[in-house]
């Protein structure tokens, strides 16, 4: 009796796993790696579990993997062994290395010309050129763009006004003579000093870009690959000297390489009327400053009024959705259609709402601009969840969150607009940065370190593609 | 040791005789206090400061108020709800108990192993695994995560988490030199008993050992606490995730600023679990140990 | 088969090292009267042909051939005299304790209380086997495995590698940046040692009188020490920022200055010291107040009645019988200083104002972490592993002399 009962209790333990196999098989689970983990890995699960709640049969797990380089390690170890998602947010720096090492499958590949995916319509034709020009690989648009940011500037109207500036600045003479009008206010104590941001490369580029330069030879890379530094140009010259201007005036606060808190603290507590930042801290940055009692307004990057060029355009910065390649054809499909509706005309609106990164899509602006009640587009940080927004024109009511996506439509889409691509995107940052923090420092003979930074980076730059590059 | 135990042996010049009125009004050893209240305030007004911060919202910290802020619950339920650190410090608690409680006993073990026996080229022994203190770690992570993932049955990814960091070149070094200063007696006086090397160990060593044991917990605790890159890289899945990777993810900033609240209340609330470890094992601490060297 | 140009023949090398050898060998046998003059001659000379060959031979003398930079020639010259420096030192202990008609191998110390029998080293092996397993498994092979990439040009990801001889290293040699970085570690790493552990070790003198309150101030005093490098990084930027940290503005209240803290040399060096001291004084706090309850009251009582003054006491006995102790946070302190700062470095300064607090383990991380560069940033450990073997074997030898073993 008791053998039975056990060989009964066994069988049907193994029916049930059998049967719950089964099941699983018919659910694609799906991993997505972000590299965010505040209320930006919120919004990503949120929108994820709107999909599944779409699709019985796909399941997408958000996770966070702390930050943009570990991604990129990780996924690397992952590869080895096995342990990669299906999906993974890879940072505008990583683009070569996305190219380089044959693990993607490119969006455009994918959809292979249909117009829609699991019923999650295509329309490239929607995204704002100079983004999606930025992620398309020989003529193949790579990957579905996700957080998307350019910087802009960050003005206090009242300080402005308060030293008789009525008209936000524009270019680098603009904040100089601004500089020069807020003197007074330094000197009697109001502020610290005119302007302060984060002293980032990231900067310079949009710079270089600005001033139709490029970073890196073949044209930035994007009309072959890049074999050397282009450091040696007077675009790059003329960014060193105005840190120099800037901060050998005393107009400047510097807080040290990459900090990014203490140039906003500063900013947000009144003690500079000048800023410049990511849109992505739009949001942050309009709470500070009404929490401060300041009227904030935007303007876009200051640029080089001097540059032969003019001002042409800026490139974007933040990260993009790869899809890992080697997938079933049925897993595939479920990863773009995912990202398609992860990117839709609505959640693009409401990612814009949740910090301040652009819409990716024209039509997202359309909407925000358009808005109706109960569009549940707007991100409430405290309680995790879209709640709706009550202005009909979320432009109207918030304008500082326009100024990004106005750069970025009006930029020429070209290949110094498009941003370099190169290996040693990451290794080099902190090289052509540091060159223009020691000149803003301690001045020097700029030719000599631009000469020798060059040098340097070309090598490392030699060395990654030796090592990358089809022989 | 109690204190009066002790007080009773220290040098006091004043003892016995009618101390003056002032001497009197001011609290004896007040240069005592005095050095260790200078040294409390400076060393702890970070950790006071951020406790401050904890309390307080981002456009608060930004306009340096020093009064508790309003949002004292709410970067606690940011950090404990929605950044799930309850359930990282639960997960990192297990691991850093696992390796204390680990890497003491194989130290233990090693100690035994290079004082207790007569062989050749012991301090050969002794040097290859104190050469390992030296050994940058955070190099070898990528390396030792291809070590590691080479084997696919581990039974739980903590295994494989902390397996690796059982060894330990401090505790080796401590318990050797504390069984050094163990007097030769007991050891001849537990042979002639015919005890085993093992039970000389339980009945003997580790009696006479809780101070060391305690002492290389707290630290090993802290160690296994404070582990971030190797779990960063290892788990996959984030529900396994520790306490330092969530200290990490409330302090990222990418491109939109910190939340300074948070994050500090989660260093306030991090350091808690290693000061509880150290207090309960404290009064094992204080009683010290002895280190010594080769004669 | 191709005839190899070389700059220095390998022939050449194994010759100067065996003719280097018998010369240290017959000075050796010289200045102890002790041996046969020919067997030291000859012993000499083959421990200084293995020295000079050990680390040049496995890279195939890559280094003496034609196409390398002078640069990689001195590297050579460098792993020759390190070759040596190793098998002369080991071949001349051997010898002379068989000269002497000594075991070759010490006979492992005559620790006193020692478990007699047989089955001594069997016994002992199996006690030290965990740990031993866990090293060589989980330390010294992925150790192996890491440096084999410092004579490669390596990328993590990537589908090639490149052998390149030595020139990770010989880049370092010309490389002034990278010396400057290396001469800061040492600067760096000496004040954060110095600062923390003397103030530890008057706190914990203060925290050993009997006081009322000494748990308090105890656990107080401890509580930095819960917080990783990293995050102390981040509190640190918090309190330092010019304009925005808590300390300038408290400054520029009270005496209307501001301290550029994290942006001026050296100003941030300072900086980045005490955050590092302020990490790490828990910990010696900890130990040198265990420390300080192993010394026997009845010494200092005795001292006292004999008229000796506080200082006295302290300097005489106090700090003497603390040695030990003192010996062991200077090596976890060296270790902490040069490895384990770089997160705070990270968070706090990324090196910077002008790369003035770029240390050496910091570029490791830097180059190796961040930029994935694999080949350098695994030659850049080894060099910093070697200068602490260094750092640690010099601790040792003086500790040897100066540190004092109490019999109690």
């Amino acid at each position: 009796m008791l053998r039975r009962l056990v060989l009964f209790l066994i069988l049907m333990t193994l029916a049930t796993g059998a049967f719950s196999t089964a099941l699983a098989q018919d659910v694609i689970e799906l991993e997505a790696w972000v590299a965010f983990s505040d209320h930006r890995y919120d919004w990503a699960v949120d929108t994820a579990d709107r999909f599944n709640a779409l699709h019985d049969d796909i399941n997408v797990t958000m996770v966070s993997v702390v930050d943009y380089d570990t991604i990129v390690n990780n996924y690397t170890l992952g590869r080895e062994d096995g342990t990669y998602p299906e999906i993974v947010q890879l940072f505008d720096a990583a683009l070569q290395f996305a190219v380089d090492s044959d693990w993607f499958s490119y969006a455009e590949t994918i959809i292979d010309g249909r117009d829609e995916v699991l019923g999650h319509p295509v329309n490239f034709d929607d995204i704002i050129p100079v983004i999606s020009n930025y992620y398309t690989v020989d003529g193949i648009w790579a990957s579905v763009a996700w957080n998307t940011s350019t910087p802009i500037m960050y003005y206090n109207v009242e300080l402005l006004e308060q030293a008789g500036i009525m008209e936000l600045p524009l270019t680098w003479a603009d904040i100089l003579d601004a500089c020069v009008a807020l003197q007074p206010l330094v000197d009697d104590g109001t502020i610290s000093a005119c302007a302060t941001w984060p002293f980032s490369g990231w900067f310079i580029e949009q710079w270089l870009a600005q001033q139709n330069e490029y970073m890196v030879n073949n044209e930035n890379g994007r009309a072959g690959r890049a074999t050397e530094f282009n450091l040696d140009t007077d675009a790059y010259r003329a960014i060193a000297q105005f840190y120099r201007d800037l901060y050998s005036n005393g107009y400047f606060i510097f807080e040290g390489q990459d900090q990014w808190g203490p140039p906003t603290q500063t900013f947000i507590s009144g003690k500079t009327a000048i800023m410049m930042s990511s849109s992505a801290a739009a949001r942050a940055i309009s709470e500070g400053a009404a929490a401060t009692g300041f009227t904030l307004e935007t303007t876009p990057m200051a640029y080089n009024q001097d540059a032969p060029s003019g001002w042409v355009g800026n490139i974007l910065g933040g990260a993009t959705m790869w899809i890992s390649n080697g997938l079933d054809q049925a897993v595939e499909d479920a990863a773009m259609a995912f990202l398609l509706f992860f990117s839709n005309t609505e959640n693009s609106a409401s990612w814009h709402t949740a910090s301040g990164y652009v819409p990716v899509r024209n039509s997202s602006i359309e909407l925000l601009k358009n808005l109706e009640p109960g569009n549940e587009i707007l991100w409430d940080i405290p309680s995790g969840g879209r709640v709706d927004i009550e202005a009909a024109d979320w432009y109207a009511a918030f304008p500082n969150f326009l100024t990004a996506s106005t750069q970025l439509g009006d930029s020429t889409v070209n290949n110094a607009t498009r941003g370099s691509t190169y290996g040693t995107f990451q290794q080099s940052r902190p090289y052509y940065n540091g060159l223009v923090e020691e000149y803003m420092l301690n001045g020097g003979d700029l030719d000599a370190m631009i000469a020798e930074t060059n040098a340097e980076l070309t090598e490392l730059l030699q060395e990654y593609n030796f090592l990358f590059a089809d022989e | 040791m109690t204190e009066s135990a002790s007080s009773r042996f220290v040098f006091d010049p004043s003892a016995g005789k009618e101390r003056p009125l002032w001497r009197r009004l001011i609290p004896q050893r007040w240069y005592a206090h005095l050095i260790l209240i200078v040294s409390v305030v400076i060393i702890t007004f970070p950790m006071f400061y951020a406790l401050l911060i904890s309390t307080q919202s981002n456009p608060e910290v930004y306009n340096h108020k020093f009064t508790p802020g309003s949002m004292f619950f709410e970067n606690l339920h940011t950090v404990m709800v929605q950044r799930n650190m309850g359930r990282f410090m639960l997960n990192s608690f297990v691991i850093a108990m696992s390796i204390a409680v680990g890497k003491t006993v194989m130290s233990v073990l090693a100690g035994l192993g290079l004082v207790y026996f007569r062989y050749p080229g012991k301090w050969l022994v002794f040097g290859f695994v104190l050469i390992t203190l030296i050994m940058p770690g955070d190099v070898l992570l990528i390396a030792l995560y291809r070590r590691v993932v080479s084997f696919d049955a581990w039974p739980h990814p903590y295994v494989a988490l902390t397996l690796p960091l059982l060894a330990s070149a401090t505790g080796v070094f401590i318990f050797r030199q504390h069984f050094m200063t163990m007097p030769p007696d007991l050891s001849e006086a537990a042979q002639l008993d015919g005890a085993s090397p093992l039970q000389f160990l339980f009945r003997v060593l580790i009696p006479l050992s809780w101070n060391t044991i305690g002492a290389l917990m707290v630290i090993m605790f802290l160690f296994g606490w404070n582990q971030f890159l190797w779990p960063l890289i290892l788990l996959r899945d984030q529900n396994l995730q520790v306490v330092q990777w969530g200290m990490q993810s409330l302090t990222q900033n990418l491109e939109v600023g910190d939340n300074f609240g948070p994050m500090m209340m989660g260093v306030i609330i991090t350091s808690l679990p290693p000061m509880i470890v150290f207090l309960i094992l404290q009064r094992q601490f204080m009683k010290g140990f002895a280190l010594t060297r080769d004669k | 088969m191709e005839e190899i140009a070389y700059i220095v023949h390998p022939a050449v090398v194994t010759l100067a090292g065996a003719l280097l050898g018998a010369l240290y060998f017959a000075f050796l046998r010289w200045q102890t009267q002790v041996g046969s003059q020919r067997v030291s001659l000859i012993v000499g000379a083959i421990a200084g042909a293995i020295g000079a060959t050990m680390l040049t031979a496995p890279l195939g003398y890559c280094m003496f051939q034609g196409d390398q930079t002078s640069e990689d020639v001195m590297v050579g010259w460098i792993m020759v005299g390190l070759g040596l420096l190793l098998t002369l030192n080991i071949g001349s202990v051997v010898l002379w304790r068989y000269f002497r008609g000594q075991r070759l191998l010490p006979r492992g110390d005559t620790t006193p209380g020692a478990f007699r029998g047989r089955f001594g080293l069997v016994y002992a092996l199996a006690v030290l086997s965990p740990t031993i397993l866990v090293l060589v498994y989980f330390v010294y092979l992925p150790m192996f495995d890491t440096l084999r990439f410092s004579t490669f040009l390596a990328r993590f990801g990537a589908p090639r590698t490149r052998f390149i001889c030595v020139s990770n290293f010989s880049r370092m040699l010309g490389d002034l940046d990278y010396h400057s970085n290396l001469f800061l570690s040492f600067a760096l790493s000496f004040g954060i040692i110095i600062i923390a552990m003397s103030l530890a070790l008057l706190i914990a003198s203060m925290l050993n009188q009997p006081i009322r309150g000494a748990n308090v101030y105890r656990t107080l005093l401890i509580w930095p020490y819960a917080i990783s490098p990293i995050v102390a990084g981040s509190i640190f930027g918090l309190l330092l920022g010019t304009e925005s940290g808590i300390v300038n503005r408290v400054l520029d209240l009270t005496l209307g200055v501001k301290v550029p803290w994290l942006v001026t040399v050296p100003a941030a060096q300072i900086s980045v010291v005490l955050a590092s001291v302020w990490n790490v004084i828990g910990f010696n706090i900890l130990f040198y107040t265990a420390g300080l309850q192993t010394i026997p009251k009845d010494l200092l009582e005795s001292a006292s009645i004999d008229g000796a003054s506080a200082w006295q006491q302290f300097a005489r006995i106090t700090f003497p019988l603390l040695s030990p102790f003192t010996f062991f946070l200077i090596v976890t302190n060296t270790i902490y200083a040069f490895f384990d700062t770089f997160g705070l470095i990270f968070v706090l300064t990324r090196g910077g104002p002008t790369e003035s607090t770029f240390t050496a383990m910091y570029r490791v991380y830097v180059t190796g972490i961040l930029a994935s560069d694999i080949g350098k940033s695994t030659a850049q450990s080894l060099i910093l592993f070697l200068i602490v073997v260094g750092i640690t074997i010099f601790q040792f030898r003086v500790g040897q002399r100066r540190v004092q073993y109490g019999n109690y």
